[in-house]
């Protein structure tokens, strides 16, 4: 429940981003938004949440980055929603030589360490210079989150394949395709839905992980992980710089996290209360 | 066990001691011995003294290397060093140069006037030397230049301790332009045995002399046990870290690991500000040096007085000056405050925003108009940019930023069909208004594009101006030199080939044990004369 209330917050506040800030959050003011000495200010009520390096204020940077976070981790889990649940499906029917293949496959792409690829993707991809800015970004996180959900999901349906159910359909002459959309993605659509929000969860991190290292969406735009990023070094004169959007970040993956293992439950009953 | 988590929270966080770690031991006069560290953020490229001539290299050649003449700490008055005197004719052309008697190599080898001679005529034979040029108003200089020479006419070695210089055109500015490094002695057996090593091979003449160089990571100097003077060098040693990042550097000051940490990254430098325990050790210096942003008056709209009068009026000084931490000094033209022939009664523009629109709507630009601004892609340089992006939008200039690696950039700005309009900065090779003048407003100084070596990148030809700065140029007057560039001043004010916008300051922030130091106008960081006041064993006092 408070999984949903902070997702809601948090879609909310990406949505409305524009009624929510009076400042505009990619203009810099140095006359008012800076100290004399050319600090970031610190939250007064003028600037609820203080202001960055370059005096732009900061509650609108981090909520105008709230919808560039959001948007990224979910194009990226959408990315990785496609490739997951297609091998999944494919791998978990199919069974025998299929499976085995699709399955070292999986094993391969995991065997990279997560940050590393998604680091050297994002730098091919950002030669390659795609059109959208965040481009680079949420395709490099869709190609190298794919695994789990792919893993899960043949799971499952290594089971359902098993079952009087699709013996049934087999035995009155459906094909295939009929069988794996009709009959069993219907019952693994539940799971998917869990281990897609606990996704989304782990890309919106990720996200912040490329922009910390300069691979997220370029500057201006503000995306969490780039303030972090920038406001670094002012953790002894301006901690407000790091605060804010290390909160943002955490509250974020909380709420996904917590409405992932809601769905879990619900979806799961005889796990509930497990750890 | 909550109790104890919130307590190791709290020392988590509490500040640690936010000031020095150590303290001076309180000697009153300078005391021997010690190792000084510093750090730099990108590499040192030669230690050969026709070479050098980056930021990195000059610290550690101006060490190595000693002229016949420097600059007081002031930066403006030339001190004695390997001459004893001088004299110069009453035609302003002859030097006659006395050396100083016990002046020797690193190695003992005395120094004599020949090899003087030698270095000097080693710069002007070399293809490769950013050095030649200045030496050009010397009698011969061009036929060794063109090689038809292979001594100079006009250096000559009279006597072991006496040297000549003759000189061609008079230049009020020649024993300025002597106290750079590579007007040192040097020895031609050991530039032959040197060969391509030179430049890892520096034969010292200077307080220190070089142990080792690990390239891209450290330098390290040791006193030059036959140095004349004993009230230079008390340092044992001095090394010079390589390719640190500022950042870095001022987390390894604090630790204890840097004597000095100069150029501090903006959130570091508001901590130190912030900090009282550190102001005593804080030090701060007007370099010879002008930022600003550069127009090529031969290219639309720029050819227009009143389009660049309007730019002036459009940018906001203050706000620069806030974005760099105020750390610069508004500037009304090139020359840096305490320069000779800078005019203290001209103002900096004002910040006029409904001047510079009148201004465009009578250069034909009612609506404002669109252009382009390079920048190279270093974080201050960018911030600049952004600022002056917003202050010229409010005049309804509209910049779009071109951002390039510095090597594009630097080499895009001097090409007369680059962009147009780019920021720009000078910083004085000698303390003098020649250097500045010359060669950034000169007609002289725009050279063919095949040829390269333009200075004068706003292309900026005015016969006037060109007439009151060869007109100073021929004089060794001082006051009437600046007379003539109090009026070469006004010329540049009025025509504004560049946004003029600020001198920066230089800060430096030490460790309070380090003494007889402050940032050199020119040198910037000469450490030759520091000296470190260590407690007994020559330990550091803690605080």
């Amino acid at each position: 429940m408070a999984g949903l209330v902070l997702v809601a917050l948090l879609v909310g506040t990406a949505l409305l981003a524009p009624l929510l800030s009076a400042k505009d959050p990619l203009v810099s003011d140095v006359e008012h938004g800076l100290s004399a000495l050319g600090a970031p200010l610190s939250p007064s009520s003028t600037a609820v949440l203080g202001t960055d390096q370059l005096g732009r204020d900061e509650w609108s940077r981090v909520v105008a980055a709230s919808g560039t976070s959001l948007a990224i981790a979910a194009l990226a889990t959408l990315i990785a929603l496609v490739i997951g649940l297609s091998i999944g499906l494919v791998a978990g029917y199919a069974g025998g030589v299929v499976d085995r293949a699709l399955m070292r496959l999986v094993d391969l792409a995991l065997a990279f360490p997560f940050v590393l690829l998604a680091i050297l993707l994002a730098a091919l991809f950002r030669e390659a210079a795609l059109g959208s800015s965040s481009a680079p970004v949420f395709l490099t996180l869709g190609l190298v989150s794919w695994t789990t959900m792919a893993r899960v999901i043949r799971g499952k349906v290594l089971v359902l394949a098993r079952s009087e159910m699709v013996s049934a359909a087999r035995a009155i002459g459906a094909s295939p395709g009929r069988i794996m959309v009709r009959h069993i993605l219907p019952n693994v659509i539940g799971i998917v839905l869990v281990v897609a929000t606990l996704g989304f969860a782990q890309n919106l991190l990720a996200e912040s992980i490329l922009s910390y290292l300069g691979l997220g969406p370029p500057p201006p735009a503000p995306s969490w992980g780039r303030m972090l990023f920038e406001g670094r070094a002012y953790y002894r004169t301006a901690p407000h710089l790091v605060i804010v959007p290390g909160v943002a970040i955490f509250i974020a993956v909380l709420g996904f996290n917590l409405v992932g293992e809601g769905l879990r439950d619900a979806f799961d009953p005889r796990g509930r209360g497990r750890e | 066990m909550t109790r104890a988590l919130v307590l190791l929270a709290l020392l988590g966080c509490s500040p640690p001691d936010r000031g020095p770690r150590y303290r001076a031991a309180g000697a009153t006069t300078p005391r021997a011995g010690g190792t000084l560290r510093f750090a730099v953020a990108e590499p040192v490229a030669s230690l050969d003294p026709a070479i050098a001539y980056d930021e990195m290299s000059y610290y550690a050649v101006h060490a190595l290397f000693d002229t016949l003449v420097d600059y007081a700490p002031d930066g403006l008055v030339l001190v004695p060093r390997l001459a004893a005197r001088w004299e110069l004719s009453d035609d302003g052309l002859v030097y006659t140069f006395e050396l100083r008697p016990g002046i020797a190599f690193s190695d003992g080898t005395p120094i004599t006037s020949r090899d003087l001679e030698y270095g000097l005529e080693r710069v002007l034979a070399m293809a490769d030397s950013p050095f030649t040029a200045l030496l050009a108003d010397i009698d011969g200089a061009a036929a060794m230049t063109e090689h038809r020479a292979t001594t100079c006419a006009g250096i000559i070695a009279a006597a072991d301790r006496t040297l000549v210089i003759r000189l061609a055109r008079k230049n009020p500015a020649f024993l300025a332009i002597l106290a750079m490094p590579f007007a040192t002695p040097q020895r031609a057996a050991h530039i032959t045995a040197a060969g391509n090593q030179l430049r890892r091979r520096p034969d010292a003449t200077g307080p220190f002399e070089l142990v080792r160089w690990d390239e891209g990571d450290r330098i390290e100097l040791r006193r030059n046990p036959h140095y004349y003077d004993p009230t230079r060098a008390h340092l044992d040693g001095i090394v010079m870290l390589e390719n640190i990042p500022r950042d870095t550097q001022f987390q390894m000051f604090e630790r204890g690991e840097l004597e000095t940490a100069e150029k501090l990254a903006a959130p570091d430098f508001l901590f130190v500000m912030s900090e009282p325990a550190w102001q005593p050790y804080v030090h701060r210096s007007i370099a010879m040096n002008a930022f600003g942003s550069r127009m090529n008056v031969q290219r639309k709209p720029f050819d227009d007085r009143r389009v660049r009068q309007a730019f002036n009026y459009a940018l906001s000084k203050a706000h620069t000056a806030r974005l760099l931490n105020g750390t610069t000094v508004a500037s009304h033209g090139i020359l840096p405050p305490g320069m000779l022939g800078r005019d203290p009664e001209l103002a900096p523009y004002p910040h006029d925003v409904a001047r510079a629109r009148r201004l465009l709507a009578e250069a034909g630009y009612p609506d404002g108009l669109d252009v382009s601004y390079a920048t190279p892609n270093d974080e201050e340089t960018q911030k600049v940019a952004a600022s002056l992006q917003s202050d010229l939008a409010e005049a309804g200039i509209r910049v779009h930023l071109e951002v390039m690696a510095f090597a594009t950039f630097a080499t895009a700005v001097t090409d007369p069909a680059g962009p147009p309009f780019s920021f720009t900065s000078w910083i004085a090779d000698y303390p003098d208004p020649i250097n500045f003048f010359e060669q950034r407003f000169h007609s002289r100084s725009i050279k063919p594009a095949a040829t390269g070596g333009t200075t004068n990148d706003s292309f900026y030809g005015n016969p006037a101006l060109d007439a009151v700065l060869d007109a100073a140029h021929q004089s060794i007057d001082p006051a009437v030199r600046a007379a003539r560039y109090r009026e070469a001043e006004r010329i540049l004010y009025d025509d504004v080939p560049w946004i003029w916008d600020y001198h920066r300051i230089t800060t430096e922030v030490l460790q309070p044990y380090v003494r007889g130091y402050a940032p050199h106008p020119i040198w910037i960081r000469d450490y030759t004369s520091a000296w470190l006041d260590l407690g007994p064993g020559g330990a550091r006092v803690a605080r």
